[in-house]
């Protein structure tokens, strides 16, 4: 699994230059091509009492991604990188997933997308909608949060959450991949308070201590690439642990593999990947199962 | 003689433009939406010049100019860059790709930056085409 193409999605109202060069660190992982994608939202040109689809507006916000892209394009070239771009009126998500498809892109990179409050009260946030569909890694970047700038290279020391599923070996490929972009990796696996509480003293310290060992073999996997990589065992709420360590251990990123799982379940349930996708400070790079 | 004249850009109104000015010189306009399918009218159609935006979908003009004039069978097609793109930076992409081992190409015919008035358009394809 290489990283060679990025499709970074900008509404540039969240994402803009400095962060998709903060980004370019993946060169040193294989990456070489970017793609832009500004989607214009349907509502902002659709069909008016009296004044009919709003044309002039679509060339307009066209005319605008296109002077913001071309300004981002000309530093890339001049780095020797390929780059392409698309503007695109309709509705995100989809459009995200079908251009991905066309520029058979290796990584997804977006900032929170957002609906309005009764459009997510139905039909959950655009970001979820991502999550679910794409079948493609996609980094939600948050790199402006409340407390300012997530740091210059995001991929320089990772968190990466493992849950021993098949997805979690998704993770571990996708992270060996970055190879020369990240610094070290802090590998993390939560034990659910619940379920340890009711096990005996015995059965938990051989809970403990077979979490521990398979942790060590995954460090031992990255140690044998040459990263630096330390396990941790935490217990508790999983997406709170998370968090946790990543704070700890000063983590610039939150690695996560998503499992399959239905719109319902998920709506009542929710999943690690999507509340860490909706409360996370730190950029959250997650991994579908099936990538 | 109406020559063929393939216009790779994937702005759909840009693309109507060129070709009425292909037209209106005499000459056939053949039309490419990125430089992917650019690259494939050109092994197929043989065209006798080719106008060339830069950001596009799928490959970019950067690279295709960059294939063109690497391929002996095609190098020899003359090339007008038409692009938003500034002529600096397009010259400074060819330089960096040769960074990483490959040949140096030569700059193309003519580099028009966009908007562009279709007299100047015109003169020039009269120019290279006649």
């Amino acid at each position: 699994m290489k990283i060679t193409t990025m499709l970074f999605v900008s509404e540039f109202d969240e994402l803009w230059f400095d962060a998709l060069q903060s980004l370019l660190e993946l060169r040193k992982a294989g990456l070489n091509h970017v793609v832009f994608l500004h989607v214009i939202q349907r509502e902002k040109v659709a069909m008016r009492r009296g004044t009919g689809y709003l044309k002039q507006e679509e060339r307009k916000l066209r005319e605008i991604a296109d002077i913001r892209f071309i300004d981002w394009a000309e530093t890339l070239f001049e780095e020797g990188m390929e780059v392409g771009a698309h503007i695109a009126i309709g509705n995100v998500v989809p459009k995200i997933l079908s251009v991905a498809e066309i520029e058979r892109v290796d990584l997804i990179v977006t900032a929170r997308l957002k609906k309005g409050k009764l459009g997510e009260l139905f039909t959950g946030s655009e970001t979820s909608d991502l999550l679910r569909r794409a079948v493609k890694p996609i980094l939600i970047y948050n790199y402006a949060s409340v407390s300012g700038k997530v740091g210059e290279n995001p991929f320089e020391r990772l968190l990466l959450a493992l849950d021993w599923s098949v997805s979690a070996e998704k993770v571990l490929d996708y992270v060996l991949a970055l190879k020369g972009s990240v610094k070290r990796v802090e590998i993390i696996h939560v034990l659910n308070e619940k379920d340890v509480g009711k096990l005996s003293k015995m059965e938990a310290h051989k809970v403990e201590r077979e979490n521990k060992k398979r942790l060590d073999e995954v460090c031992d996997v990255f140690a044998k690439e040459r990263f630096d990589a330390r396990p941790h065992l935490y217990i508790g709420n999983t997406e709170e642990q998370i968090e946790r360590g990543a704070a700890e251990h000063r983590a610039t990123m939150i690695v996560v593999g998503t499992r399959k799982s239905s719109v319902w379940k998920e709506k009542w349930s929710g999943s690690v990947s999507h509340s860490l996708a909706v409360r996370s400070e730190l950029p959250l790079l997650v991994i579908p199962a099936d990538a | 003689m109406a020559k063929k004249v393939l216009n790779v850009e994937d702005d759909a109104d840009i693309r109507t433009f060129v070709s009425t000015i292909v037209e209106e010189t005499g000459h056939i306009p053949i039309l490419a939406k990125d430089g992917e399918e650019g690259m494939q009218k050109v092994r197929g159609e043989r065209p006798d010049l080719i106008i060339l935006d830069i950001l596009m979908p799928k490959e970019s003009g950067i690279k295709m100019y960059h294939e063109l004039k690497s391929d002996p069978s095609l190098k020899n097609i003359p090339v007008v860059m038409l692009s938003g793109v500034s002529k600096r930076t397009f010259l400074r992409s060819q330089m960096a790709l040769t960074e990483f081992g490959d040949e140096t190409v030569p700059e193309p015919e003519a580099y028009l930056e966009k908007p562009v008035e279709p007299e100047d358009l015109s003169e020039i394809l009269n120019k290279i085409l006649s």
